[in-house]
């Protein structure tokens, strides 16, 4: 049955793919393109604010036959996403801002945008996959293509918010998508893989680039060994995460790990022992759950920690408070405060919760 | 498509086609060359320049060929204030970036700049004016008719209230042009603006009328074209089209705006018993062409963009963005709260308009609010 879709375009492969397929569907679309980034320097870098990638998404809806509008999101984004994400930095934790963009802007703001233009669903290129179980309730899988699956990045959404999602190519492999998009001669068959960060820029840390986004101060300090003894200075502890081995001062072990930062004192603490990095049990609070009721016997399923991390057995259950305990089967190195814990059975992903 | 956003642009009257055809094909050469080929371009031009000026009552030498509207005010504006000994700019809030923008980077560079409050039908205050023409003031600048509203501003007793104090006057008139009679004598102004492709012209040119005698400083150097206050090398067959676009102007505004405020007043009576919660913006003194409304509790840039996906094409004031959106400056100046400013849409018409259209805008438009009160239910 051909419904009206709004497709989030970011000027990508993936997004103008799920675009063609849902085009060719029969569907009626409306593109859309979010400008999460001001453009201040306007010839200096190539794609500082994401404006190629509005005009190569409005030459695709362009191609394709349907409208396109450029939602401004700017002042939204710093808000929802860039605010809180310098806050974690500056509390000496890693941020995830890509689950946050994609809670609050993908399928926050744009969700009610077409909510006021009484659309009810929203279509992105995100490799996941969504099937309904008995009940009818949303089911959030992996994507096919395992090395792109982006689920981890989507499981904060709601039950509601996944009601209303539509993830085209999740059942594709990145290989398909760039045949589909060459044999549909999509000018942005071509188009290089987006970064997951947005505003880096080259040579320049995320973290470090919030900071002088919002102007704040560095806060240096003592880069400490795990028996307290001074082995360096640094210029501040934002630029930090646990597991770290870059940024550390030369000299001393040949392998250095950040082991851990002291927002109070501004101390990094760094280990030579990669055991003293792993951990067997952590809490993950503010869950979002997918699959029905917090379990509040023991469920063993299976735990990520981060992108680009694979899932590890771990055993979980709900606290009197609505966090999950979670125990893990075998240790896992560099736990990082702030990340995403995202938890699966198998490839349906249970929900997520933050790494306290 | 129904094409209700004559406001933004217009498209190319056949006859201003034609002329420029012949600019393209035939007077291909340089206006500034002493050959003939060159003459018979500068012809083109001396005959464009004279249906210009003759569209606004002034003397050809009177008018400088811009790339735009927009160059033309930053012309009025930079230029004046960059010419005379005084260095004090008084404008309007509801004025067009345009104005706005270059009266702000006065402001940056240290010149005195004073913006008017309108009242709530975007009019400015005209004792303000009096009080805010002091003896350092190089140019007070007032648009005559508001491209959000259509609201007219009283530019000729602005003239008469500010001349004591010896300002020049401009005003920027490129959504008044071509849709009522204008005389810049009449009018008492010193400067005024408009534009090729708001009057059935092609983009890339616009005119800035210089009364004889008035100095103003360039903005670009390197040639003698325009009195050295524009140099290049022509846009010859944009400036032929815009010069033909005025004659029809001229020629036609009278009918035109008669049958256009026709169909405006049936469009705007249809809407209000048929939509409920619709407000008309911008009061009674407004361009017979242009109606604003406002569809209380109702998001305009949903009710464009339905309208767009129905083969519509309106506009809002509030460029597309989300929760943070600025609405029209124009509609917030004239006391409206954001919600209030966000939920209007802008319908223009023109010369193509027809009865027909007016018909179906108004059931495409009651069909949009009825998607949206079924989206919100």
């Amino acid at each position: 049955m051909s419904e009206r879709i709004v497709i989030a375009m970011s000027g990508g492969v993936d997004s103008s793919v799920a675009a063609a397929m849902l085009k060719q569907a029969g569907h009626t679309l409306i593109g859309v393109t979010l400008k999460l980034q001001e453009c201040h320097d306007a010839h200096g870098s190539k794609s500082c604010c994401g404006v190629d990638g509005i005009t190569r998404a409005r030459e695709v809806a362009g191609d394709l036959g349907f409208p396109h509008y450029v939602l401004d999101c700017v002042k939204d984004f710093e808000q929802l996403v860039l605010q809180p994400a310098w806050q974690e930095y500056a509390s000496g934790r890693t941020p995830s801002p890509c689950l946050h963009c994609n809670e609050r802007v993908k399928f926050g703001l744009l969700l009610d945008w077409a909510s006021r233009l009484g659309i009810p669903r929203v279509a992105t290129g995100h490799y996941a996959r969504l099937e309904k179980d008995e009940a009818g309730k949303p089911m959030l899988l992996r994507g096919r293509d395992t090395g792109k699956d982006q689920s981890y990045f989507l499981a904060g959404l709601s039950l509601d918010q996944l009601d209303r999602a539509l993830f085209p190519i999740g059942h594709l492999r990145k290989p398909e998508v760039r045949d589909l998009a060459k044999e549909g001669g999509l000018p942005t068959a071509e188009t290089p893989e987006s970064q997951d960060a947005c505003l880096v820029a080259p040579g320049e840390s995320y973290a470090e680039m919030l900071r002088k986004h919002f102007d704040a101060p560095a806060r240096p300090g003592d880069i400490v060994d795990e028996t307290g003894k001074l082995v360096g200075q640094h210029d501040g502890f934002h630029v930090y995460t646990i597991g770290q081995r870059k940024g550390l001062p030369a000299g001393g072990p040949a392998r250095r790990w950040v082991k851990a930062i002291s927002p109070e004192t501004g101390q990094v603490t760094v280990t030579s022992d990669a055991s003293e990095l792993v951990d067997t049990e952590f809490v993950a609070k503010q869950v979002n759950w997918l699959a029905g009721d917090l379990p509040i016997e023991p469920l063993a399923c299976s735990v990520q920690v981060r992108y680009r991390h694979r899932s590890e057995p771990a055993t979980i259950v709900a606290q009197s408070d609505g966090s999950l305990h979670v125990t893990l089967k075998t240790p896992v190195k560099a736990i990082t405060p702030g990340q995403a814990a995202v938890f699966y059975d198998g490839d349906r992903s249970l929900g997520r919760g933050w790494i306290g | 498509m129904i094409y209700a956003d004559y406001n933004a642009t217009t498209p190319l009257d056949p006859e201003v086609r034609a002329a420029m055809n012949e600019a393209l094909d035939v007077s291909f050469g340089n206006p500034s060359s002493i050959h003939s080929a060159g003459q018979a371009a500068r012809r083109l031009v001396d005959r464009a320049r004279a249906q210009v000026a003759s569209l606004i009552g002034a003397a050809p030498d009177e008018i400088v060929f811009t790339s735009g509207g927009t160059e033309a005010d930053n012309l009025a504006v930079l230029g004046a204030a960059a010419s005379a000994e005084r260095k004090g700019v008084v404008t309007s809030a509801v004025e067009h970036k345009a104005v706005l923008d270059p009266c702000a980077y006065l402001h940056k560079q240290g010149h005195p700049v004073t913006v008017l409050p309108v009242d709530r039908h975007g009019r400015v205050d005209l004792a303000a004016l009096e009080a805010a023409a002091r003896a350092d003031v190089a140019l007070v600048s007032l648009m005559l008719a508001n491209n959000d509203t259509g609201t007219l501003q009283p530019v000729a007793e602005a003239a008469r209230a500010v001349k004591a104090c010896g300002a020049l006057v401009h005003s920027d008139a490129v959504q008044a042009a071509g849709k009522l009679p204008i005389d810049v004598n009449k009018l008492g102004v010193s400067l005024l603006s408009f534009s090729s492709h708001k009057i059935h012209g092609p983009k890339g040119a616009g005119a800035l009328f210089v009364r004889y005698g008035v100095r103003l400083a360039p903005l670009v150097h390197g040639g003698r074209q325009e009195r050295t206050l524009r140099p290049g090398t022509e846009n010859v067959p944009a400036i032929v089209g815009f010069g033909k676009a005025c004659e029809l102007a001229r020629t036609r505004l009278e009918a035109d705006a008669r049958r256009v405020a026709a169909l405006r007043d049936h469009f705007e009576a249809q809407l209000l018993t048929r939509v409920a919660g619709t407000s008309i913006n911008g009061g009674s003194n407004r361009l017979p062409n242009t109606s604003n409304i406002a569809f209380a509790g109702l998001d305009g840039e949903a009710i464009t963009i339905n309208l767009d996906m129905m083969g519509m094409a309106v506009s809002t004031g509030a460029a597309c963005s989300s929760a943070d959106k600025t609405p029209s400056h124009v509609l917030v100046a004239m006391g409206q709260s954001t919600a209030e400013a966000r939920s209007s849409v802008r319908f223009s018409f023109g010369r193509d308009t027809t009865d027909e259209d007016i018909d179906q805008a108004t059931s495409l438009v009651v069909q949009a609010v009825n998607l949206l009160h079924g989206a919100r239910s």
